[in-house]
């Protein structure tokens, strides 16, 4: 069975370019377009793994990602941030949190993402 | 009675002449006492000279003591005019002095009083013994009631607790302390000294919240601008990447050139914000995170590897000299391997194809440090411009007609990476001929 992976990202077009490579990859996607969006989706939808902005309306992604870890069920779910924030404090805020791991946006192109997505799902 | 009377003038014979001897004993007595006082007389005449001539003498020496006396008293009296002239004049100088030492004290405490930044002294026993109005404002408390109050005593409040680590340390450059929600102090204590030893500290006392604010604000923009900025760049790299792996097709060679050029362009504004950003962080000053054991050899392979394909493409010979055991530095790595990355980076993109860049590795063992060096082959640096190659935004002549990409940024972060790890840089450049970087890292 193809895995699921949670898409949040607010950029639409940011959005699509990642579902169209990750889709043409055979993964099944789920997309949310803001942090309450997110939390909710990955509560329901439970993925087998989330890629996940940090700036975002309303609720942010460091937000989204304690919110999900509270949840015991979701505590182990890779959890990838894809963000354009790339600060050392931003990415020892994001690892503390419980993220898997840190990519900033425009530092690695779609394959390399896709590359990452393999790796942490094994 | 006949008898008798013979008898009694032979009485008066004897009588007579027994008177006459006697008289003329007496007569020569006086004679002699006479002649004695005669004698006397010459004697005391002759002493009545002798003492004439004595008075005579002492006189003299006397009216001449006297005319002496008379000199040595007009210049006493010379003297002691001068000296009272000298007195009054000292006097009016000192009450000068005074006047200008009230004066001089007055300004002072102006000074003290009008500062804008708040002022503390606490004598050696850790008293306080001056407050200025500013820091009164700070504290919202009044001089009066901190004045020969010990540290330990106030201390107990929150917003005094800097004080007992002043105290501790004697001195302090301009560090921060958060005094309390809205107020942030930059904080410089020196020792006041008085014959070499300390009597007392100098706190003085600036208020930087304005500025914290500011900065935060700062920090919060650029943040929010890099963000802004990498998305759109993002969504171009990731769609020309996409183009170009033929997710989205397949496209001709011209096509694939033409967008090849664009995505290196992209790559190009990607750095640039990356530099902007690391000029922002360091000019904040919080650019060194962690401090960890770095292997700088490790960090040369592992950047020579990122840059064969280019060192391949120019045939440029890479030749890396080092000693067999280089000890690690406590460094950022991440910021180590900026450094030495733009380093590399210029040597290549500024040597012509087919020439050589040699990278050295030595261990200074007495002044504790390691030294990198990187030699090229390259344009060199001008030699009018070679004073401002560490400055933002500069990029010499010759290199700007060349047409190679560059911020103008690598250098300047790269100085201030090194600076900030107590490191030395320095180059030495010969225009045509090459430029060799070094730096220095203390372990």
């Amino acid at each position: 069975m193809a895995k699921k992976i949670l898409i949040v990202e607010d950029d639409k077009f940011l959005r699509e370019l990642i579902f169209e490579k990750l889709d043409s990859e055979g993964y099944e996607i789920s997309k949310a377009a803001d942090g309450e969006e997110g939390v909710k989706k990955a509560g329901e939808e439970k993925p087998d793994l989330i890629l996940l902005d940090l700036i975002l309306p309303g609720m942010d992604g460091f937000e989204v990602l304690s919110k999900i870890r509270e949840n015991k069920e979701l505590a182990q779910m890779p959890i990838i941030i894809l963000s354009n924030l790339g600060q050392k404090e931003d990415i020892e805020r994001g690892l503390t949190l419980g993220a898997t791991d840190f990519m900033v946006k425009a530092h690695f192109t779609p394959n390399e993402i896709v590359d990452k997505i393999k790796k942490v799902l094994g | 009675m006949v008898f008798h009377f013979f008898k009694e003038e032979n009485v008066y014979e004897l009588e007579e002449a027994r008177k006459e001897s006697e008289l003329k004993k007496i007569k020569r007595k006086r004679e002699q006492e006479l002649e004695e006082l005669r004698k006397t007389k010459k004697e005391l005449e002759e002493a009545k000279v002798v003492l004439e001539i004595k008075v005579r003498a002492r006189t003299r020496e006397l009216r001449e003591q006297a005319l002496g006396l008379e000199a040595q008293i007009q210049k006493r009296t010379k003297d002691l005019e001068e000296s009272r002239e000298f007195l009054m004049k000292t006097l009016k100088e000192t009450k000068k002095a005074r006047e200008l030492a009230e004066e001089e004290r007055s300004k002072t405490l102006s000074i003290i009083n009008n500062l804008t930044d708040g002022l503390l002294v606490l004598d050696k026993k850790g008293k306080i013994s001056l407050v200025n109005p500013k820091a009164e404002e700070f504290f919202g408390i009044k001089s009066k009631d901190l004045i020969a109050k010990n540290i330990n005593t106030i201390t107990v409040l929150t917003k005094f607790k800097f004080l007992s680590e002043i105290f501790k340390k004697g001195f302090v450059s301009r560090e921060e302390f958060k005094i309390s929600e809205d107020l942030i102090l930059e904080i410089t204590a020196a020792p006041i000294t008085s014959k070499k030893k300390t009597v007392a500290v100098l706190i003085i006392l600036h208020n930087v919240t304005r500025e914290k604010k500011i900065e935060e604000m700062k920090t919060e923009f650029v943040s929010l601008a890099a963000h802004q900025l990498r998305t759109p760049l993002s969504a171009i790299k990731w769609t020309l990447r996409l183009l170009l792996s033929g997710d989205l097709g397949k496209i001709s060679k011209e096509q694939r050139d033409f967008v090849t050029k664009t995505y290196d362009s992209n790559e190009r504004m990607i750095s640039l914000v990356n530099d902007l950003l690391n000029v922002t962080v360091i000019e904040e000053g919080r650019y060194i995170f962690s401090h960890t054991a770095v292997n700088i050899e490790k960090v040369i392979k592992s950047l020579l590897e990122d840059y064969k394909k280019q060192i391949k493409d120019r045939k440029i010979k890479i030749i890396f000299i080092k000693e067999e055991k280089i000890p690690k530095v406590l460094a950022d790595e991440e910021k180590i391997c900026l450094a030495v990355e733009n380093l590399l980076d210029n040597a290549v993109r500024y040597t012509k194809i087919g020439g050589e860049i040699t990278i050295s590795l030595n261990d200074l063992k007495d002044k504790k440090e390691i030294e990198f060096s990187i030699k090229d082959s390259g344009v060199g640096i001008p030699e009018s411009q070679q004073k401002r190659i560490f400055s933002k935004f500069f990029r010499a002549s010759n290199v700007i007609r060349m047409e190679t990409e560059g911020t103008g940024l690598g250098l300047f972060i790269t100085k201030n990476i090194i600076n900030a790890h107590k490191g030395r840089i320095w180059f030495e450049s010969q225009q045509g001929k090459g430029t060799t970087f070094h730096f220095t890292l203390p372990y």
